[in-house]
């Protein structure tokens, strides 16, 4: 190797439960992030790996199960940057809603029979169990995002990512509001910008991959949802999809209650 | 029996595969006693995770179980509700998830040729030595996923996880002005699809395995090569609906693991590339035939390396068939604008990805439609009870899901299988076979030898973790 190299800041790139989405986005990106890096691990691209200190960590998936928790706390203390990408690691994604209704067990019981030996935990997003340092949140995670997150951090500089809500983006483009003209359960209005409003820019509803925006207003959502004449359970289901913390639903659900 | 007779080979991690899987031999007295494909990657449970979900919200959380098959996940998600649903889509609609799927398979194949499967050949150890010292191959690669990731980006929205497929059809169609560039860049992309062809006839597997499994795949709706059918074939003999699914892929307990493996009527079988062009080889189109006739596969060589070459052709074959339809889309298609779809001509909507009035509880059914005009009631599925398979062949192999739906278009109960699980069994023999022909081997040749083997069916552990021996009840 060329030893000049040797002096790059190192990084690192795990996954635990996902659906590798954000593998693909890096290593399709990696290209312009190699010049200025040593790749010390990223299993999934290359056979080279090895588990030693690095200046950034960037992490996918959910943890859930205890092989994950292991390695994420292994990486965590050596990592000096923790970057959590993609919704799984973010909030939890779509395999942390069917926890809020069936326990671990359950749904091993239910899948794979009866005494099986496989090991789950409630899936959950890194800060659950670690301190995370930057969160990147993406269904898949925006390329663009992500080499902004890669180029400040190079910096030792925490990265600036917009918590606004998608709507932003959409009016920005100019769409019909699918939620307003077209009476379509949009979940815009509560969820975080990044994706460049790319369902309503397709005429269709958002549904929320992004997680949630900051501070966003459940209760109004419900409420307009309810208006146009969704139900409670579609409602309900729509908002839990992929990961939003159970506090935020609760939110949504006190718009019923005061019905 | 001394210890140094007995003696085992474990590899850890399986790198440049997508998730995580390890594998275990066992030997003892020079006979392979057990192996193992153990894949650790963490359970999501999909089958519970759609329960009680909205039938319109399935494909894009399905999409969520595999992002390199996403489109897969969504469209075999769609065929079977759709099927339920008795609903038909239009031609436009069956061209455009066509095309769709055939940007995954460019896409996906090419990822897994190049960056995961090339290395072992080409002996290069990291991205950086790959990416600097071998600059052709990895052009090659950017350029041929870059056009399955336009492909699925100018229909679907994005690379992967795409947001205009649904149930019922597409919310916007591709303007004409989308479609000219692709048609250029899918052409232009036939030569490098070619040369990867080139490159991989030139490769000799290093070891093969002894026996050759049965071979499944979808049988094409029409006479052409294709990756959509309701009815499997299998080089045993046989064919079934499948509906039936649950039936032929039973599964088996096998003597030398201690898992249970699905099997094809009990026997390992493999799905993927290669047995696509084992079974329906003769319907490819002229030039991935070329590819194919001069290959080991079509005399019959089933040595499951071979799957790297057999991707390389399908990549022929996905591009010959893109540019294809792209031709019919461009005639069909009115020229239209790229954005405000619902206002602008041209962009035409089956379906809006909303509720149907009158159907899931919609208080006012007058509210619905608003400006998104022109909806054909004939063509929008209508809420029904019932239950259906979908199926699609998959970059890895053929892709089950099944669902049961309630009247109100909630799921009951579903299921899926994954290519990938389906392989499990036949992969565990090849390596059985493989190990007990080469045990004279330096260890660490043996070993690489069975990281490519397992390699070469591009296992994907994000998808089948959630299936790997699933109790039927």
């Amino acid at each position: 190797m060329d030893h000049s190299r040797q002096s790059l800041p190192c990084i690192a790139i795990h996954s635990l439960t996902g659906c590798a989405g954000e593998l693909l986005v890096i290593l399709e990106n990696l290209d312009k992030i190699l010049p200025f890096v040593q790749v010390v691990s990223f299993p999934f691209a290359q056979s080279k790996n090895e588990m030693r200190p690095v200046d950034i960590a960037l992490v996918e998936g959910s943890v859930s199960q205890p092989h994950d928790l292991e390695k994420l706390r292994a990486i965590r203390s050596s990592a000096r940057w923790l970057v959590a990408v993609g919704n799984c690691a973010v909030w939890g994604c779509v395999q942390k809603s069917a926890c809020r209704i069936w326990s671990p067990e359950q749904m091993v019981a239910a899948i794979y029979g009866e005494g099986s030996p496989i090991e789950a935990l409630p899936s959950q997003p890194l800060d659950s169990h670690v301190r995370v340092d930057v969160k990147l949140s993406g269904c898949p995670i925006n390329a663009t995002q992500l080499l902004s997150v890669m180029a400040s951090l190079l910096k030792d500089h925490l990265p600036y990512i917009t918590h606004k809500c998608v709507c932003l983006e959409c009016k920005l483009k100019e769409n019909c509001c699918v939620l307003i003209e077209k009476n379509l359960p949009c979940l815009g209005p509560i969820t975080a910008a990044g994706c460049g409003a790319l369902c309503p820019s397709f005429g269709a509803a958002c549904y929320g991959c992004w997680g949630p925006c900051e501070a966003p207003q459940m209760e109004a959502m419900a409420t307009i949802l309810s208006e146009k004449g969704y139900q409670t359970k579609e409602i309900l289901g729509r908002l839990a999809a992929f990961g939003i913390p159970d506090e935020l639903l609760s939110q949504a659900s006190s718009a019923w209650a005061k019905v | 029996m001394t210890e140094q007779e007995r003696k085992s080979i474990h590899i850890p991690e399986i790198c440049r595969v997508e998730g995580h899987s390890a594998v275990h031999v066992d030997i003892a007295g020079g006979k392979v006693t057990n192996v193992t494909l153990d894949v650790f990657e963490g359970t999501r449970f999909f089958e519970r995770i759609v329960v009680g979900h909205h039938c319109e919200e399935i494909p894009h959380i399905t999409s969520r179980v595999c992002a390199i098959c996403s489109t897969g996940h969504v469209l075999a998600a769609t065929f079977a509700l759709e099927k339920i649903l008795e609903f038909t889509p239009t031609d436009l609609t069956s061209l455009l998830r066509e095309l769709m799927h055939l940007g995954m398979i460019i896409e996906s194949h090419a990822t897994h040729i190049y960056a995961l499967a090339l290395p072992d050949y080409l002996k290069v150890g990291d991205l950086l030595e790959f990416a600097t010292k071998h600059t052709a191959e990895f052009e090659v690669w950017t350029q041929l996923r870059n056009l399955g990731a336009s492909i699925q980006t100018i229909i679907g929205g994005r690379p992967f996880h795409p947001v205009n497929l649904h149930v019922g059809g597409l919310t916007k169609y591709p303007s004409s002005e989308e479609l000219e560039p692709l048609r250029h860049e899918v052409s232009k992309a036939k030569d490098l699809a070619l040369q990867t062809c080139d490159m991989l006839l030139g490769f000799r597997p290093p070891v093969a395995r002894t026996t050759s499994p049965v071979f499944l795949a979808l049988k094409p709706y029409d006479t052409k090569y294709g990756f959509f059918g309701d009815t499997i074939q299998s080089t045993d003999g046989w064919e079934d609906s499948i509906e039936n699914y649950r039936q032929y892929l039973g599964e088996v307990a096998v003597p030398y693991s201690h898992a249970k493996r699905s099997a094809a009527r009990s026997k390992p079988l493999m799905v993927g590339a290669m047995a696509r062009l084992m079974l329906f080889g003769q319907r490819l189109g002229r030039n991935a035939r070329a590819v194919y006739t001069a290959s080991a596969l079509y005399e019959g060589d089933s040595n499951s390396l071979w799957n790297n070459l057999a991707q390389a052709i399908e990549i022929v074959e996905a591009i010959e068939q893109a540019e294809t339809i792209i031709d019919s889309l461009l005639t069909k298609l009115p020229g239209s604008h790229s954005h405000t779809p619902a206002l602008m001509p041209g962009c035409i909507e089956e379906f809006g990805g909303g509720l149907h009035p009158g159907q899931t509880g919609l208080k006012d059914p007058a509210l619905k439609g608003g400006v998104s005009v022109k909806r054909d009631d004939k063509i929008r599925p209508s809420i029904r009870a019932g239950q259906a398979a979908g199926a699609v062949e998959c970059p890895r192999g053929t892709l089950y899901h099944f669902y049961v739906l309630d009247d109100q278009g909630h799921i009951v109960a579903a299921d899926m299988i994954t290519p990938s699980a389906q392989n499990t069994f036949r992969i565990e023999l090849d390596i059985r076979e493989i190990v007990s022909q080469s045990q004279a081997a330096e260890p660490a040749t043996l070993q690489a030898n069975l990281e490519m083997l397992v390699r070469a069916y591009d296992p994907c552990n994000t998808c089948a973790t959630h299936m790997v021996s699933i109790a039927y009840k």
